[in-house]
């Protein structure tokens, strides 16, 4: 590392778990660590973990989270030297990579520069189409206004699939079956998109038939040299929301792997990216692979790729910011097989209805190979205002099947009280034919909707019945003991109050 | 001997039940005909260990306003317990119906993102009424019935608490 942008102190400028991963790293590296926080946020678990806090707002994230200026503030007062910008919010947002750099902040992340051109997507898909990566067909940038939309999906044939030109992570994505939905799913796409980016611009692209989700994590540094640290699968998601991500992808070889790998190093260096990015790809039912995306940021979903390569991802990108140098390509070492599964505050049983409210009890899971990346604590109160992600369990075992088994074993132990969760849905996911097979395509939480949300197993409704009237007959028997205890003790104490009145009175007090 | 009546499938279904202790921990609990003998163990916080004959499970319960949630392996099973005195209430005040003045509440707290209907407006079953967002998705909320608009309780933008009254159907 050069001295002049040696970091000594990260601001983490999010929330919820990847503030809390952020600052794990930061602490085993021994650097000094300041959150920031909402109204709602006062109480968070990343609040508790920072040596330092400031309060940026009131709890929208567009009052606090996604104000550029209090950030770069909160960094000033408290002399951080470094700003993290996890993922979500403003991750991708260069406004906040320039105020950083005029305010003589080490930003985490690649140069402004680097992600306008990827973290606008529709620029990104003009760069790689000059490259020549075949990219899925769509509007060459966005389109402002809805009538001319919606003439562009009409030509491009549907179902078509709306996407914000400043997102990702699936908030203002939607996807149109029809043409008469057209209009109202691009309003919502806005009203979503302008909430979670700040930013309302859409563009437009061709659905694929049967697509895979396939991305491919890169890692530049300021001295040219970048490298790919493999594939993570990311085909089971749910309104376009990822749910599940393994790696290895059930489809890949190592020559596809590594055509994959260089097409998404290719990209990277082609426009001088620096730091942790992930080139998403499409692959078809032939085995075709189309550009999709680049996030010019940390992914949720990074600890897939940290438990295969025994690589710390946080702790490359700190050291890539203050001039590190990476390791060469052939020193990045794969091995076994890695599943997460996103914890969300959701009920499926309720049509994935968001759950925010009071976690009364938290149990999570341990044993070989797990790892629980939380955001949450028992007694804290889920707020409504957020992404609802509390948490990502991932298993690493030796073969797929292992791993998978891993997890549905240590998603049995996870129990949380007060909120409702998806971990039993998580489980089914992982215990479906198709997934295990690893025959599956993004269509799969579509398709398999009805096996997903199973009901309860009749076979143990005996036992569960049994459980609720034990507790009952021993919450009423504690009920009617305490009132009794209540009548004696109230004829115990008159005296009590007699004694109290003549101790007052002695005082020459009133109250 | 205390007896109780459990409420399945949001009330749809209903099975009566018998518990008797017979020592610290002991219990004999009738149910479906059958006479379970039953030794539970609390753990910590809503954890009951249950030996059910000879079968060992562990059931988490978590208790929510209205109902306990049992989870048993892999299975949640919502249930409602009832003694007698709230049977009789319950009943009194009638079952599961769409009849007469439908109350749509927040299904949990949110902000109002759509208001999309008024007062007058004749609804059918299952049309979106107003969107609700929560945790930065939007949720719509359909008319459980066909009718007409009678009341609209929230505005655009508003905040809103779970089981805000939202908008009313007649």
């Amino acid at each position: 590392m050069s001295p002049k942008t040696r970091i000594r102190k990260v601001l983490v400028a999010n929330r919820g778990e990847i503030a809390v991963r952020v600052m794990r790293t930061c602490r085993e590296m021994g650097l000094a660590t300041v959150a920031v926080y909402s109204d709602a946020d006062r109480g968070a678990l990343h609040v508790r973990k920072a040596d330092e806090a400031v309060h940026v707002g009131p709890s929208p994230a567009r009052d606090s989270y996604l104000v550029v200026e209090k950030l770069v503030d909160a960094a000033k007062k408290t002399g951080a030297d470094a700003l993290h910008p996890g993922y979500g919010f403003l991750s991708e947002n260069a406004a906040l990579a320039r105020a950083c750099a005029a305010a003589g902040l080490t930003f985490v992340g690649p140069p402004p520069e680097a992600m306008e051109t990827m973290g606008v997507k529709t620029v990104a898909r003009r760069h790689m189409n000059a490259a020549g990566v075949p990219t899925v067909p769509g509007s060459e940038g966005p389109i402002a206004d809805e009538q001319e939309a919606k003439a562009f999906a009409d030509a491009l044939g549907y179902p078509v699939m709306i996407k914000p030109a400043a997102g990702g992570g699936g908030k203002g994505m939607k996807k149109v079956e029809r043409e008469a939905d057209f209009l109202a799913l691009w309003d919502s796409a806005r009203r979503e998109s302008a909430g979670a980016f700040g930013d309302e611009r859409l563009y437009l692209e061709k659905f694929l038939d049967e697509p895979r989700h396939v991305e491919i994590q890169i890692f530049a540094d300021e001295h040219g040299d970048a490298i790919h640290l493999g594939e993570r699968e990311c085909s089971v998601q749910r309104r376009q929301q990822k749910v599940v991500e393994e790696s290895p992808s059930c489809i890949l070889d190592e020559r596809m792997r590594q055509a994959m790998g260089e097409v998404a190093v290719r990209a990277a260096k082609a426009v001088g990216y620096r730091g942790a990015g992930t080139v998403e790809f499409l692959v078809d039912a032939a085995r075709s692979f189309y550009f999709l995306e680049m996030n010019t940021r940390l992914q949720v979903e990074h600890p897939v790729t940290e438990m295969i390569t025994g690589l710390d991802l946080v702790r490359m990108q700190l050291e890539v910011a203050g001039g590190g140098r990476l390791v060469p390509q052939e020193a990045v070492a794969r091995r076994g097989h890695a599943i997460e599964a996103r914890i969300y505050a959701e009920d499926p049983g309720r049509g994935f209805l968001p759950s925010p409210g009071k976690i009364t009890y938290l149990r999570v899971p341990g044993g070989p190979g797990i790892r629980d990346d939380s955001g949450v604590y028992a007694g804290w109160v889920v707020p409504q205002y957020y992404d609802p992600l509390i948490s990502k369990l991932v298993a690493w075992a030796p073969t797929r099947d292992q791993a998978i088994e891993r997890l549905i074993r240590a998603l049995g132990e996870y129990t949380v009280h007060g909120i409702t969760t998806n971990v039993a849905y998580l489980a089914a996911v992982l215990d479906h034919p198709a997934f295990r097979s690893g025959a599956y395509d993004t269509q799969f939480c579509e398709r398999y909707a009805a096996d997903l949300v199973r009901p309860p197993d009749p076979a143990f409704e005996d036992v569960a019945l049994i459980a609720a009237a034990v507790e009952a007959y021993k919450r009423d028997r504690a009920a009617a003991e305490a009132s009794v205890a209540r009548a004696g003790s109230v004829a115990a104490s008159r005296s009590n109050w007699a004694r109290l009145g003549r101790a007052r009175a002695l005082r020459g007090g009133g109250a | 001997m205390s007896r109780y009546v459990a409420l399945l499938d949001g009330g749809r279904r209903e099975e009566p039940i018998e518990v008797r202790q017979t020592a610290p921990g002991q219990f004999e609990v009738r149910l479906r005909g059958r006479v379970h003998v039953v030794d539970a163990f609390r753990h910590d916080y809503g954890t009951l260990s249950l030996i059910v004959d000879t079968a060992s499970y562990t059931a988490m319960l978590d208790e929510r306003d209205s109902h306990v949630r049992v989870r048993v392996r892999d299975s949640v099973y919502p249930i409602e317990i009832l003694d007698e005195k709230k049977l009789r209430m319950r009943r009194a005040a009638g079952g599961f119906t769409v009849e007469g003045r439908q109350t749509l509440a927040a299904p949990m707290p949110g902000r109002i993102a759509k208001v999309q209907v008024k007062v007058g407006d004749a609804v059918r079953e299952g049309q979106a009424l107003l969107v609700v967002e929560a945790m930065k998705m939007e949720n719509e909320l359909r008319s459980p019935k066909g009718g007409r608009v009678v009341e609209v309780l929230v505005t655009e933008g508003q905040v809103v608490e779970g089981n805000a009254k939202l908008c009313v159907v007649e």
